[in-house]
């Protein structure tokens, strides 16, 4: 008894919780607190999402959000480490370009969105340089981290096998350098996610953003798909952080900074 | 690293943003395509515009709405935080829910605001609060629950009560990473400022640039993103700097402890 209850505990608190929650949004909703143009009942909310869950429409809106999330975030990862490890490797090049990084890494992502609108149009390409542009310079900062960080030991061994060029880029600075990288694209994650339903609201490409904004148009009768489609927007969210999360837990751990041994005092946090 | 002058380590810092603008001013000088006008013609838009003009006025209602929905929900999120950390129930029972919250796209809600507040500012600052209490919330909880238990036991040992703990313990120490929540905070504020502004909006440094875009008038929209880069530049810089001098007791007694700042 005592067992049952130890373990049935943690999950029971959240769950009585959102119960709560649940029943709070139809409390306040079905006795006119809010009016259904302000707020839609709960229960209306998710019969609109059953019914959703069963269109083309939706998985099309997730698919194309998804995608441009992707192919944006894949995009500027490459460069990023590119880019990164070669300035990391060359003092010259990083004390030149850094001030440049940091300029862009400040300006908000935002602020070249209707220029993007207008060179690109409402497309998946549109998103994916917003999205591209946005992580990009965080991320860069974070593999030149991951570079310069790398244990002396392991870079003067490498040097003493005459392991140089692509073969070294390949075995020694990507792996050296991946724990930060893998922090800097679970950063960049949220932030691209955001930038995707940006691109969608005001921008007009296909994705859950536009969708969202396309409901509201519809009028009230619309409203609970509208929070559906939000409802749908969170659940990518927590899937996204939650892979990302996995990611660095799990595909992280033969490297020393998850070990806790080797050099010490690199221990990530 | 160290053996470099200062001069040259200006000299390496500068030389690259200065040849940029000198190659953007360049290569757009003799630009026929609409929507890269020259550079200099930019310039010459940004004095009627911005200086003579009244295009500077968009600035007023854009960063009102954006201090007033960055501090109420950065103050919402760190009492937020500190209630949750006092409270482990409280904890435990809205984890899923904050979490949500958290991670949910905040422009998502952008049209659910729209339903909510109708088309004024209140939707924009409401929004702006909203995205900005989660990261300040979950970083203020993360840093509390972080606190050294030893200090915990020293406060006890020196009798303080509970107020002068959490004023003068937990607050310190885990300053560090609620300022790094505040700062997420404010970059997803300048991000929703502006989208606010973008849709079903009449006035604001967002509604300038789109409004331009739209009625295809480029060099005015250009001036409306460089505005908006510089002052995003600035309010990122500003706060920056803000850190820096609160937290500097911080970075100075981790460089006594031996550890790297």
């Amino acid at each position: 008894m005592q067992t049952v209850t130890r373990y049935a505990r943690p999950a029971l608190v959240p769950g009585a919780t959102l119960l709560v929650v649940l029943v709070g949004w139809q409390a306040v909703t079905a006795s006119g607190l809010f009016r259904p143009d302000q707020f839609p009942t709960m229960t209306d909310t998710f019969s609109a999402l059953g019914a959703a869950l069963g269109t083309a429409e939706l998985w099309g809106a997730v698919g194309a959000t998804l995608q441009g999330w992707a192919v944006g975030l894949v995009v500027a990862a490459v460069l990023a480490i590119v880019v990164g490890a070669a300035l990391g490797a060359n003092d010259l090049a990083l004390r030149s370009a850094a001030s440049v990084i940091e300029i862009f890494k400040a300006i908000p992502a935002i602020a070249i969105l209707p220029l993007v609108i207008l060179v690109l149009g409402s497309t998946l390409g549109m998103k994916v340089f917003l999205i591209a542009f946005g992580a990009f310079w965080p991320l860069v900062v974070q593999v030149i981290y991951g570079v310069r960080a790398m244990d002396p030991t392991v870079s003067d061994t490498a040097r003493a096998l005459g392991v140089r060029g692509l073969r070294r880029f390949v075995a020694v600075t990507l792996p050296s350098a991946s724990p930060y990288v893998a922090t800097g694209l679970r950063i960049a994650s949220a932030s691209a996610l955001i930038l995707a339903v940006v691109a969608e609201l005001v921008g007009g490409a296909e994705g859950i953003g536009r969708r969202i904004l396309f409901a509201r148009n519809a009028g009230v009768s619309a409203y609970p798909t509208m929070y559906a489609y939000i409802l749908v927007a969170g659940a990518l969210g927590i899937l996204l952080t939650g892979a990302f999360f996995l990611l660095e837990r799990k595909g992280m751990h033969w490297h020393e900074s998850q070990r806790g041994v080797g050099t010490g005092g690199l221990k990530a946090r | 690293m160290t053996g470099r002058p200062r001069w040259a380590r200006l000299l390496l810092a500068v030389w690259l943003p200065v040849v940029l603008l000198a190659a953007w001013w360049v290569a757009s000088a003799t630009s026929d395509s609409p929507y890269f006008p020259p550079l200099a013609d930019i310039l010459d838009e940004f004095v009627d515009e911005w200086v003579l003009g009244d295009a500077k006025w968009q600035l007023l209602p854009s960063l009102r709405n954006l201090s007033v929905g960055f501090v109420g929900g950065s103050v919402l999120g760190v009492l937020g935080g500190a209630l949750l950390w006092r409270i482990p129930v409280l904890r435990r029972a809205t984890n899923p829910i904050v979490y949500f919250l958290y991670v949910l796209p905040a422009p998502a809600l952008l049209p659910a605001m729209i339903a909510l507040f109708g088309l004024g500012e209140i939707r924009q600052m409401a929004l702006i609060a909203f995205g900005a209490t989660w990261p300040a919330m979950l970083n203020t909880l993360d840093g509390m629950r972080g606190v050294d238990e030893v200090k915990f036991d020293t406060a006890r040992a020196m009798g303080f009560g509970s107020l002068r703990t959490v004023w003068q313990v937990v607050l310190p120490g885990a300053s560090p990473q609620i300022a790094a929540g505040l700062r997420a905070s404010l970059q997803v504020s300048i991000i929703l400022m502006v989208v606010s502004e973008m849709v079903a909006a009449e006035e604001g440094i967002g509604y300038f640039i789109l409004e331009a875009q739209t009625v295809f008038a480029i060099t005015t929209m250009w001036t409306g993103i460089l505005v908006l880069a510089v002052v995003g530049t600035a309010l990122n810089y500003a706060f920056m700097g803000l850190e820096r001098r609160m937290l500097a007791w911080h970075h100075g007694s981790r460089r006594i402890g031996g550890v790297p700042a």
